[in-house]
């Protein structure tokens, strides 16, 4: 693997970039510019703005069974909402009620909360535990480096769900577990960008100048490696969150992830899987709820990219 | 060029092997034991020690796993537990239909994509340039289970009784047959590889129809692929899409494509010679690395769709505790990734001098 | 019984045909009977060819005297003749023909077994007296029968039955809507909340399934703080059982009045369950001093069954009744679907969600299993009082007199509660209109000869999995046994869509005074799909493979002949505790 460069090094090395702390206004001003970032950071402004207002935005608890509470509640039924008509009689139900007679409006945008913190979380885990795999591996270089990178070959060689399926029914389902399924099959991304900031760090001679200059490895690694690898570990990250939201719910879908009643939307599909004809809105809403978050941080790391990369055309 | 081949290959060897071992201790590490799940829930104690005394599931991992790496030597590749069947025999009868779904979705994604990419490239920054990467970036996040089930309703009820409706599972029309390939050409006393490569592709049912020549089992398997190979296919073609356009906007800014244009080469032209073929090594890799996601949508695709391929055999043989399934199918997984991954590498080597001179 | 069909009371009669055993544990049983099936070609002159009659045990089980591990429902079967065969019962079973007609209890062919003894591709394989054979079982896909034309009753009237599977109700449902050749004509198991749908549609109709099941909420009576009768008769009334019906389960659901259902001779005597009175619970359970304060755990799994078809929507909804009824707050705790039952039945839990459903019509197949002596510790210790009044109910046949015995049972188990009955689950086919004869089956055995789909020569069913290996005496799912119930015939059966036993193999098996002996006669003339006879040795085989646990055909798919020590109480030759009796039968013989 040392003398061989793969194509997915090259393109991880296409990222890899030095960003003197002065430039950092104008390139969080570049970033805004882009129309991508823009809307990616405006879908996530929403986001937030669901996940720490839940409680308030809600007249319901998530897990609060309407059964017996409720006047004629009937569950899975549409929703309901008076400015477009629902009778006036009728308790205002904007997303209609789930399989448990639970306001799944209230449902949905707790998930949001679950949603974000699956997603950073996750991502996190992997970048911390995957950039010192390639610190180690890229400074060391050598048998250590190969037999650490092999070890991520063999990660990457399994399709990513079944060896999360295959983690999480070894651990037991949960939704931490799930996270922890999906952040071990994504440390290897984070591996190889880490690595190749630290080999990209090592070509263009900073070791031999920060060597001269008495610094130590600590040196090194916080003043040339990190800020040469952080733009691509963010943008890498960013759009990985996306990724992580998805498998996890993917998980969740399949029973393996959170478990009920947790307001999660991949468990909350999985559940009313079997009334996507009688109730399609329980699938429907957080489906879009999902297809939204990912959305975002798809955009806002695209937008990362192209703000960030000077070999695209602008 | 060989040297590169002989390297690449060589690496892949220590891979397969930490994967089988992965393999064979991540199956003994999952909870619950395949007796209850064969012998049904009311199986007792005593019951159970006989039987993992009978399968040796009660002999010290790293024997067990000596058995399994001698009978790998010999091609054996064990038994399912659930069904007693040899785990070569289920790979041939699940895998090929993995493989075709796979065939299906890639060429939808990959021609889709491209052209959806190299369209916005061209006409960069248009209401077509948004528009269609708009649909891309949202075709990327959209989960494969909540568009299989969107689809599965819109063509199977929705569209019902017009000529656009699609069956909503199952691979073929109950009633129609198909003829494995080995007895319609008169091998039914072949055995061996030949005879494995046969049945994986009569397993094929659009193959098996295309070769046999039998043009209503070919479009009867076809219509009952379209749902599934689109649910599948839609990630791979927003990536692929969005990779195509960014790579063939970056070649077309290059100097030797300025110096093309000032040379007076139309434009059409200036893209079709210049532009695409640069532009698409990073694009082939992508395709690449899209294979291995494809199986992991397969799991829920298969789910949603009732298709009976390795996908949901898997995931059906994790939750039972079936290790040689889960041993034999994850190995032919891997090395078929494997595979594509070299394939590749290599072709990467063919288009980039700069790999291959490295 | 997880099963839907009653398999299990078909077992049960199988064990009359344990005094088969004899005859089995003899491998040289194989050669003895000379009805001629070895050469494949069917003999007709088997009156001219002398018979070599078996029986199984050779030397019958002693009675008084029974082998560890064997309770001894049959003591020997013995091949009398080429068309008799007799059963040799220790104690006189009032169930026996109910048990002769399950589907474990299936006559096979002995030379066609022993032949497919070596690779045992008799699991995969069938050759039964049925009126359908199977011609191809594509693993994972579907499995085609077509009709037999030498069957030897009313000839089938669909050429063709293909059988596939599709996990998700909504999936199933899907296949029935969609128009199309070939399409889906019958499902099994509709989705609760489909119901409505199918009702709805006028090409399709629904066919309710009895609810011959319970649901209820276990309480372990060795567990603080379940251990308080005053506690656990607070929760008898706490509970909305209604509600859940109304609202979780499809029509022809009801709130269990009795843990038996109703429909079940002698099984509703007694009191009926207290009905609904949150805010006595709460007061009972103050006086009784119970820590609000606390969080219970509460165990449950989330595998489909009749009797509890949305698993995770009935326990979080009896979650939230607890809360709301009467403060106390659970916490829900999903188990493995395989180890769930065995896990329980050691009383592991002290709070579980669970059910059963009737393996066969009697009372003993509900009360008995949870309460009798022989019942496991899913709910802790026992109780003495109920265990003598099931002892009592078990011998004694006249009907009237049984009600009056289990009518105070059921009142006992009001006072002890060591369980709360739920609710008992209905359940439904749903069928093209066009499709005549389709039925549904209490015990899920639908009969597939009996139906016409249309003008269509081909008629598809689709049920919940795949089987898992179609030798139905070692199988307990369903979904297996009722592929095996079209190819093969058993000396009984259960009349279509019905409960009722009637005369199949045998066109009459006479108990004799004491009713410790059955003879059978067999219908003469009958052939296997391969053209072989039956006769008396291949009934003596059947039976004996399943309680010689030696027998080189004993073991099927799974090795454990389920039904068979449920129905006939063990095997012989086993090694200790690999094949006792699930549930011990009734009391010693009087």
């Amino acid at each position: 693997m040392s003398a061989v460069a793969s194509p997915a090094d090259l393109l991880a090395d296409q990222l890899a970039t030095a960003r003197p702390a002065s430039l950092w206004r104008d390139t969080i001003g570049n970033i805004l510019r882009q129309r991508n970032a823009q809307i990616g950071l405006l879908i996530l402004a929403i986001l937030v703005f669901f996940a720490v207002f839940a409680d308030q935005l809600s007249a319901f608890g998530p897990d609060d069974v309407l059964l017996g509470h409720e006047e004629g509640v009937k569950r899975l039924s549409g929703p309901c909402i008076h400015a477009l008509g629902c009778a006036p009689t009728q308790v205002e139900h904007i997303f209609g009620l789930d399989g448990n007679a639970r306001d799944e409006f209230s449902r949905v945008i707790h998930g949001a909360r679950i949603s974000l913190w699956i997603g950073f979380a996750t991502v996190g885990f992997a970048i911390v535990i995957g950039s010192l795999i390639g610190l180690v591996a890229g400074y060391a270089e050598g048998a250590l480096d190969s037999v650490l990178m092999r070890t991520m070959d063999v990660v990457l060689v399994f399709p990513s769900l079944l060896l999360a399926i295959a983690i999480v029914a070894a651990l037991g389902p949960s939704l931490v577990n799930a996270q922890i399924a999906i952040g071990i099959v994504a440390i290897p991304i984070y591996a190889r960008v880490m690595r190749a900031s630290v080999l990209s760090v090592k070509e263009n001679g900073f070791v031999t100048a920060s060597r001269a200059l008495g610094e130590g490895a600590s040196g090194l690694i916080f003043r040339r490696i990190l800020p040469n690898a952080i733009t691509p570990i963010i943008v890498t990250g960013t759009l990985g969150i996306g990724t992580a939201v998805l498998e996890v719910a993917a998980l969740s879908f399949l029973g393996l992830g959170a478990q009920p009643p947790l307001a999660e939307w991949g468990s909350m599909i999985g559940l009313e899987r079997g009334h996507l004809f009688t109730a399609p809105h329980l699938i429907l809403f957080p489906g879009i709820a999902l297809s939204m978050t990912v959305f975002g941080f798809n955009l806002l790391g695209d937008g990362l990219r192209d703000a960030l990369d000077p070999r695209l055309n602008r | 060029m060989t040297t590169y081949i002989v390297r690449r290959l060589l690496v892949t060897i220590p891979v397969l092997f930490g994967i089988i071992l992965v393999v064979f201790i991540v199956g003994r590490l999952l909870p619950g034991d395949p007796c209850h799940i064969l012998l049904g829930e009311r199986a007792t104690n005593a019951v159970c020690a006989e039987f993992n005394h009978k399968f040796g599931y009660d002999k010290p991992v790293l024997d067990q796993f000596g058995e399994y790496l001698t009978g790998l030597t010999h091609g054996d590749l064990g038994r399912s537990l659930r069904t007693n069947l040899p785990v070569g025999d289920l790979l041939i009868s699940r895998l090929p239909m993995t493989v075709e779904l796979s065939i299906y979705a890639l060429l939808f994604a990959t021609t889709v994509g491209i052209l959806a990419g190299v369209i916005s490239a061209y006409r960069r920054n248009s209401a077509i340039d948004v528009t269609t990467m708009a649909i891309a970036n949202l075709g990327v996040s959209i989960p494969v289970f909540v568009l299989g089930l969107l689809l599965a309703f819109f063509f199977a009820i929705t569209l019902k009784d017009t000529f656009f409706a699609l069956p909503p599972s199952g691979r073929l029309t109950s009633g129609l047959t198909i003829v494995p390939l080995a007895e319609r050409w008169g091998l039914q006393n072949t055995g061996g590889p030949i005879r494995a490569i046969v049945d994986f592709v009569s397993n094929m049912y659009t193959f098996n129809g295309l070769l046999s020549l039998q043009w209503n089992v070919l479009a009867d398997a076809l219509r009952h692929l379209i749902l599934p190979a689109v649910a599948l296919g839609t990630i791979p073609l927003a990536i692929i899409a969005r990779i195509t356009r960014s790579s063939l906007l970056e070649v077309l800014g290059l100097d030797y494509v300025r110096t093309a244009r000032a040379k007076g080469l139309a434009e059409p032209a200036v893209v079709r010679k210049h532009g695409l073929p640069n532009a698409m090594l990073p694009v082939v890799t992508i395709v690449g690395l899209q294979v291995g996601g494809l199986l992991a949508g397969a799991v829920l695709t298969e789910t949603i769709f009732n298709l009976a391929g390795v996908g949901r055999a898997l995931y059906d043989a994790i939750t039972s505790h079936d290790f040689a399934v889960i041993q034999g199918f994850v190995l032919v997984i891997a090395i078929g990734f494997l595979v594509v991954n070299l394939i590749v590498d290599i072709s990467y080597a063919f288009l980039d001098p700069r790999i291959r001179l490295s | 019984m997880t099963r839907p069909s009653a398999r299990m009371p078909r077992i049960a009669t199988l064990i009359a045909s344990l005094a088969l055993v004899g005859a089995a544990c003899t491998p040289a049983a194989s050669t003895a009977p000379t009805s001629g099936p070895t050469s494949g070609t069917p003999t007709q002159g088997a009156s001219s060819a002398p018979f070599d009659a078996t029986s199984y045990p050779t030397t019958a089980v002693d009675c008084a005297n029974m082998p560890a591990g064997y309770t001894g429902q049959i003591s020997q079967i013995v091949a009398v003749d080429r068309l008799t065969v007799e059963f040799h019962l220790c104690k006189a079973d009032v169930s026996f023909l109910s048990k002769l007609a399950f589907a474990s209890s299936s006559i096979q062919d002995t030379a066609w077994l022993q032949a497919h003894a070596p690779d045992k591709s008799y699991v995969r394989k069938t050759n039964g007296t049925g009126p359908y054979k199977l011609k191809e079982w594509v693993e994972g896909d579907h499995v085609t029968l077509e009709a037999n034309p030498n069957y030897w009753g009313e000839a089938p009237k669909a050429k063709t039955v293909v059988v596939k599977w599709a996990t998700e109700a909504a999936s199933r449902l899907q296949n029935l809507q969609a128009g199309g050749a070939g399409g889906v004509d019958g499902i099994d198991n509709v989705g609760t909340d489909d119901f409505a749908t199918v009702q709805a549609d006028s090409s399709l109709k629904l066919l309710p399934r009895e609810a011959l099941n319970i649901l209820y909420l276990g309480l372990n009576v060795d567990d603080a703080p379940w251990n308080n009768e005053k506690v656990r008769q607070a929760i008898a009334i706490g509970i909305d059982r209604a509600r859940i019906a109304d609202n979780f389960y499809p029509s022809g659901s009801e709130a269990a009045k009795y843990f038996t259902p109703c429909a079940i001779p002698a099984a509703c005597g007694g009191t009926a369950w207290p009905a609904f009175d949150a805010a006595k619970a709460k007061q009972m359970l103050t006086e009784a001093g119970f820590d609000f304060s606390k969080e219970y755990d509460f165990h449950y799994r989330t595998k489909v069954r009749s009797y509890l078809p949305s698993p995770t929507e009935v326990a979080t909804d009896i979650q939230a009744q607890f809360k709301d009824n009467m403060g106390i707050k659970l916490k829900l705790v999903v188990e493995k679907d395989d180890t769930f039952l065995t896990d329980s039945s050691n009383g592991k839990f002290p709070m579980i969600l669970l059910g059963w459903g009737a393996d066969y019509p009697d009372v003993t197949d509900f009360l008995d299993i949870f309460f009798g002596t022989g019942a496991d510790k899913a709910f802790g210790a026992h109780f003495k009082d109920i265990e003598d009044g099931l002892k009592q109910g078990a011998v004694n046949p006249d009907v009237a007199t049984r009600e009056g015995i289990y009518g105070k049972v059921n009142d006992l188990l009001i006072q002890h509660v060591p369980m709360v009955p739920l609710v008992h689950g209905g359940s439904a086919t749903a069928w093209k209109a066009d499709v005549e004869g389709a039925h549904s089956s209490p015990i899920g055995s639908e009969y597939f000869a009996v139906m016409k789909p249309g003008d269509r020569d081909q008629l598809v069913w689709m049920q919940n999995s795949e089987p898992s290996g179609l030798y139905c005496a070692d199988e307990t799912d369903g979904d297996a046994l009722r592929i095996c119930e079209q190819i093969f015939d058993a000396l009984y059966t259960y009349e279509v869509g019905g409960l009722k036993t009637v005369p199949a193999l045998a066109t009459a098996c006479d108990p004799s005074a004491d009713a410790k002996v059955y003879t059978c006669h067999l219908r003469d003339g009958v052939k296997f799909h391969d053209g072989s006879d039956l006769d008396a040795n291949d009934v003596v085989l059947s039976f004996a493979v399943q309680i010689d646990a030696g027998h080189p055909l004993h073991t099927g798919n799974a090795g454990s002949n389920w039904y068979n020590q449920y129905l006939f109480g063990g095997c012989l030759n086993a090694a200790p505790a690999t094949c006792s009796p699930i549930v011990p039968a009734s009391p010693a013989p009087s």
